[in-house]
């Protein structure tokens, strides 16, 4: 009988919060592109007899994240030194938390497979700063073959929180789209800029694979995927690597492994059995941070309307389809422009469909985001109502969305530039230029009302005359029946 | 029980000191004498007390999020032992955690 | 007389009062300090410059009938585990090699504010672990009443340097005792304070949960008038407590006991002390039972067994992390070495003394996996079970008298072969710690020898000043501590 398998995993993801200064002093935590070791003061270098002072503003983000996630927040939380050797750490231990972390026993839903919300577990958020950056001498930059290595400590201290989830992810692309849906959340919260690439957002993977007759494979820790492409690329190799051993009934070595995206596989970099002795022990430096009711429920009223209520809301109110609500939503800086065009007449279907179509499509050519873009809310809204109301055609209504996004200027101002009439054409002007057309393409006209125009064809090549000499400024369902009406007199 | 000269090597590698045969011999010697008095505690009755008990504690206190330069780091990397321009540099790392 | 002689607090009004200048103070304790450093060893580094400079100031300001504050022109030393801004601070290491800090410990910039002449830095026990100052890169501190004894450890060349009248005023660090045990074998006052309420901002830690900065005199005016100065809350250290602080100067106008419970420790009667010891702790019963206060018996049976075992394991513990950091990369002394591993193994290995070493690795020990529980865990919940006994008994007592030591100085070299010994010498000082509670050790006369004899009084947290007016009144009949001359061997 073949042997299924069944992936368990469990995601760690490292959150860069977005403080000015760093968790225990008050250097900078700005130091993409900076000097090398100009973001730095005695704490943070580790130089003997400094002390360190928790930043408040990081307690408040990671509160208002561990609410965000459903967790419980501890009244009492409390740091830990987690004690290893290595040049990037200055102080050759780690303050962080272990036993006592500021929030626990979360959830997050997000989207399964089969559109249905699937809950994961959120085990635990907790704090602890980052390490120092180094760079190595050789000419490819690897640790292997270089003579020196060098360090930089701008990044030593800055703050991190990192999400633990419970072991409730089942396959590669359910990983992708949780780590979507944190990304998602901590931009909607203001906590962090969520960036795989540039290293705000970093994931670490625990993945072993269970076998339906009876066998589980030991876990393996993922490192090194730098990208939601490479993370479900490296599951996808890791869970089949796995799978095959265990198939041959090998054994699935308990190790680090890190992801090679070149060549396309995660490789062996050392074992867990080897394990570092980390020697917590309650951080003597630091007592308790005690959080009481009062504070949570302060930073619970600053947290804004979460992805997924918005998805909910504009689902109810708005009377969006899922896919929809998921492209409206999926920043909140384009959900926020979507209902300010409803705020000022736009129908919330055109607009929806305006924004997934013509607006993504701007912003893609521009290479810019929604907040860049050069059109106003009020001015889409505009442009919208009078397609709405049949003034403009959709055609026309391009035109000037073009005109606006390039030149910034407002509906009233491209209006006028442009050729387009307001109110387009319709009714007794409508009427006008049927009946020059019907004049002039006598002979179809008689094909179609002896009846031969099975397909419709010769119907279709009038209505294209009329759309061409009214510019586009008729709405096509009028013309089609008025062309109809006419010719059947 | 007695430590045994493995047990002192492996906690010198953990700790990063280089301990010669020699000084193994006494480091052993000296921890199984202070591991006596070690396991005197063990006799306590320590149940159901919170090691780490925060009754009178003032708590942590915070700090204002507002950058402040420290200006000098030009002197700390003057101090290292060796830097190279805006760098602390050190020799290869072989085979280390990363 | 020379002006060395004088406490600050004379230093301090004789300057204010245009008696003598700073710079004269200055040059007298400078010449004092030079005529006996070979035999002493007490400080490791001078910085005259810079003192001359800040005593010029302090005459300029008196001039100009400004106040240069509660310490003007009074020269201090501090032990040299505090930073310096821009002068060599080395914790009596090779490790630190010529390492100059680009600040200064908050302690020390207190004490400038207030007109302090900072003279320089004191010799110690390497990264303060020890009770006799013998372990240090910069070799043995010398007891100034006996040149072949030790000063006590390991804030040693902070308390002979007082006790020698280099200074005034000196300030040490107290992890175990290494404040109360120095100032009881060199004859002088050195108080520890509650744990938190002086800053450790750039008090070079050891084991950070313990270590706490406390002053050293020859008289208690002095003793409070060094608390005045640097027991200022402050925010660079999260452990400094923002509680208000009293004026510690006012509690040496105590008149007299009455009302007042004074507890002595039933398991300590049964300690073998030195007979001399044993006296001076019945003499100082005697005096405070002629000022009023009652004598009561209080009981720290878990304490008294189990104190030693419980610091030794969290002490070095947290010494263990805090050591980690000197490893030849950032600062200090560096081993030439071509790969990482070696560079931490060499510098380590030959930056370290063997005693600082054997705390690490003991540390290590209890902190590694498989061990945690039993020890370190163990060993905090002594610690809770030891701070409740002491706060039973504070309910019975405002203060407890025991000894500072089981002996007085003993000699040098005697006990390095034997390190438990030599942690023996703390056992009725490291609880005081682990309780994080005040201690103020007395002088309390000289021994049949002619050693001193220090007598401890330890109370409540943040009863200082309990301590302090029951020292001043025990100062009545000791009298103040006399500057050792000679130092010839009885």
């Amino acid at each position: 009988m073949k042997i299924e398998f069944t992936p368990v995993i469990g995601l760690e993801i490292h959150v860069q919060l977005n403080t000015a200064t760093k968790l225990f002093c008050s250097c900078s935590t700005d130091y993409i592109g900076a000097v090398p070791n100009s973001n730095v003061c005695p704490l943070c270098l580790g130089l003997p007899g400094t002390l360190p002072v928790l930043n408040s503003r990081v307690v408040e983000l990671a509160v208002r994240t561990s609410l965000a996630l459903n967790c419980s927040i501890n009244r009492i939380t409390r740091f830990h030194r987690k004690n290893y050797f290595y040049p990037d750490l200055p102080k050759a231990y780690q303050i962080s938390q272990y036993d006592l972390p500021v929030g626990e026993h979360g959830y997050v839903e997000i989207p399964g497979e089969d559109q249905e919300m699937r809950k994961i577990g959120i085990t635990r958020l907790h704090l602890e700063e980052d390490a120092g950056k180094l760079v190595h001498s050789a000419a490819d930059g690897r640790l292997s073959g270089s003579s020196n290595s060098y360090v930089d400590y701008n990044r030593a201290g800055v703050p991190l929180a990192e999400i633990v989830s419970e072991p409730d992810i089942k396959s590669a692309s359910e990983a992708r789209r949780y780590v979507t849906r944190i990304r998602q959340l901590v931009r909607y919260l203001g906590v962090s800029n969520g960036d795989m690439e540039s290293g705000s957002l970093r994931v670490d993977a625990n993945i072993s694979v269970k076998c339906s007759d009876g066998r589980w494979g030991s876990r393996t820790e993922i490192k090194n995927m730098n990208s939601l492409k490479a993370l479900e690329k490296a599951l996808e190799y890791e869970i089949k690597r796995q799978s095959r051993l265990l198939e041959k009934g090998e054994k699935v070595i308990m190790e680090t492994r890190h992801w090679d995206d070149g060549k396309g596989i995660t490789r062996s970099s050392r074992s867990k059995e080897e394990a570092h002795d980390y020697r917590y022990f309650p951080e003597p430096d630091l007592p308790p941070l005690i959080l009481s009711e009062d504070y949570d429920r302060k930073v619970a009223e600053s947290i804004p309307e979460l992805p997924w209520e918005k998805e909910k809301r504009f689902s109810t109110e708005y009377g969006l389809e899922m896919e929809e609500t998921a492209n409206l939503t999926e920043n909140s800086a384009m959900a926020d422009f979507f209902e300010s065009c409803l705020k000022h007449g736009a129908s919330p279907k055109r607009t929806a469909n305006w924004i997934m179509t013509e607006v993504t499509r701007a912003l893609h050519e521009q290479g810019i985001t929604i907040k860049e873009l050069k059109i106003k809310p009020e001015d889409l809204a505009g442009l919208l109502v009078m397609v709405d109301r049949n003034e403009l055609s959709n055609t026309a209504a391009k035109e000037l969305f073009e005109a606006m996004a390039s030149s910034g200027d407002d509906l009233e101002t491209v209006m006028d530039r442009s050729s387009v009439e307001t109110g387009g054409i319709s009714g007794e002007k409508l009427k006008v230029v049927i009946k020059t057309v019907l004049e002039q393409n006598q002979d179809v006209v008689e094909i179609i009302r002896s009846g031969k125009d099975k397909k419709n064809k010769k119907t279709k090549f009038l209505q294209g005359l009329v759309m061409r000499e009214t510019k586009g400024q008729a709405d096509p369902r009028e013309v089609a029946e008025m062309l109809q009406n006419m010719t059947e007199e | 029980m007695a430590i045994s000269k493995e047990e002192v090597k492996r906690v010198a590698m953990l700790a990063r000191l280089d301990i010669d045969e020699k000084e193994l011999e006494s480091m052993a010697g000296h921890f199984n004498s202070i591991i006596e008095h070690f396991n005197r505690l063990q006799v306590l009755d320590l149940e159901g007390i919170n090691p780490f008990v925060t009754e009178d504690t003032e708590g942590t206190p915070l700090r204002e999020d507002i950058v402040r330069e420290w200006g000098k780091r030009d002197i700390a990397l003057k101090e290292a032992p060796d830097a190279e321009g805006d760098f602390f540099r050190v020799p290869r790392i072989m085979g280390e955690e990363n | 007389m020379d002006l060395y002689h004088l406490t600050a607090a004379r230093m301090v009004q004789g300057i204010k009062e245009k008696k003598f200048s700073a710079l004269e103070v200055l040059d007298s304790c400078l010449s004092r300090a030079h005529s006996l450093e070979n035999h002493l060893n007490a400080v490791i580094t001078f910085s005259e410059e810079k003192a001359r400079e800040n005593a010029r100031k302090v005459d300029k300001a008196i001039a100009d009938g400004e106040d240069p504050g509660l310490l003007a022109g009074v020269p201090v030393l501090v032990k040299d585990n505090m930073c310096t801004d821009g002068v060599r601070t080395t914790c009596a290491s090779r490790i630190l090699g010529e390492w100059k800090p680009p600040y200064n410990a908050t302690v020390v910039d207190l004490l400038r504010g207030q007109g302090a002449t900072v003279t320089g830095k004191t010799n110690m026990d390497e990264f303060a672990m020890g009770s006799s100052s013998e372990h240090s890169a910069f070799g043995a501190c010398h007891n100034p009443w006996d040149y072949d004894r030790v000063t006590g450890g390991s804030s040693g060349g902070s308390a002979a340097s007082v006790a020698a009248g280099y200074v005034p005023l000196s300030l040490g660090s107290d992890t175990g005792g290494s404040v109360r045990q120095p100032a009881g074998f060199c004859g002088i006052y050195g108080l520890k304070p509650t744990y938190g309420l002086v800053s450790r901002y750039g008090l070079i830690a050891f084991a950070s949960s313990l270590d706490q900065i406390g002053p050293f005199a020859r008289t208690m005016e002095d003793i409070a008038l060094g608390m005045n100065v640097i027991t200022v809350p402050d925010k660079r250290d999260s452990t400094c407590s923002r509680r208000e602080r009293p004026d510690y100067t006012e509690a040496l106008r105590t008149e007299n006991l009455k009302g007042k419970k004074v507890g002595v420790v039933r398991e300590f009667q049964d300690y073998k002390l030195d007979p001399d010891i044993q006296s001076a702790v019945e003499r100082t019963l005697k005096i405070l039972e002629g000022e009023g206060a009652e004598i009561v018996e209080v009981s720290l049976p878990v304490t008294m067994d189990s104190g030693l075992g419980a610091y030794y394991i969290l002490a070095p513990a947290e010494a263990s992390s805090n050591l980690a950091r000197y490893d030849g990369v950032r600062y200090g002394y560096s081993a030439p070495s071509d790969d990482l591993l070696s560079l931490y193994f060499k510098t380590r290995k030959e930056g370290f003394g063997t005693e600082v070493k054997r705390r690490i690795l003991t540390g290590t020990y209890v902190l590694s996996s498989g061990y945690y529980d039993a020890y370190y865990l163990t060993a905090q919940k002594v610690r809770q079970v030891i701070t409740k006994e002491f706060n039973n008994a504070f309910a019975e007592v405002d203060s407890i008298v025991m000894p500072t030591s089981p002996s007085p100085a003993f000699r040098i070299g005697e006990l390095l072969s034997d390190p438990i010994q030599m942690y023996m010498m703390d056992v009725f000082t490291l609880p005081v710690n682990l309780a994080g509670l005040p201690g103020l050790s007395i002088n309390a006369g000289f021994s049949s020898k002619g050693l001193p004899l220090g007598v401890q009084l330890v109370g409540p947290k943040w009863k200082e000043t309990d301590l302090i007016s029951q020292g001043s009144i025990l100062e009545k009949t000791f009298g103040p501590a006399r500057i050792a001359e000679g130092g010839a061997k009885q």
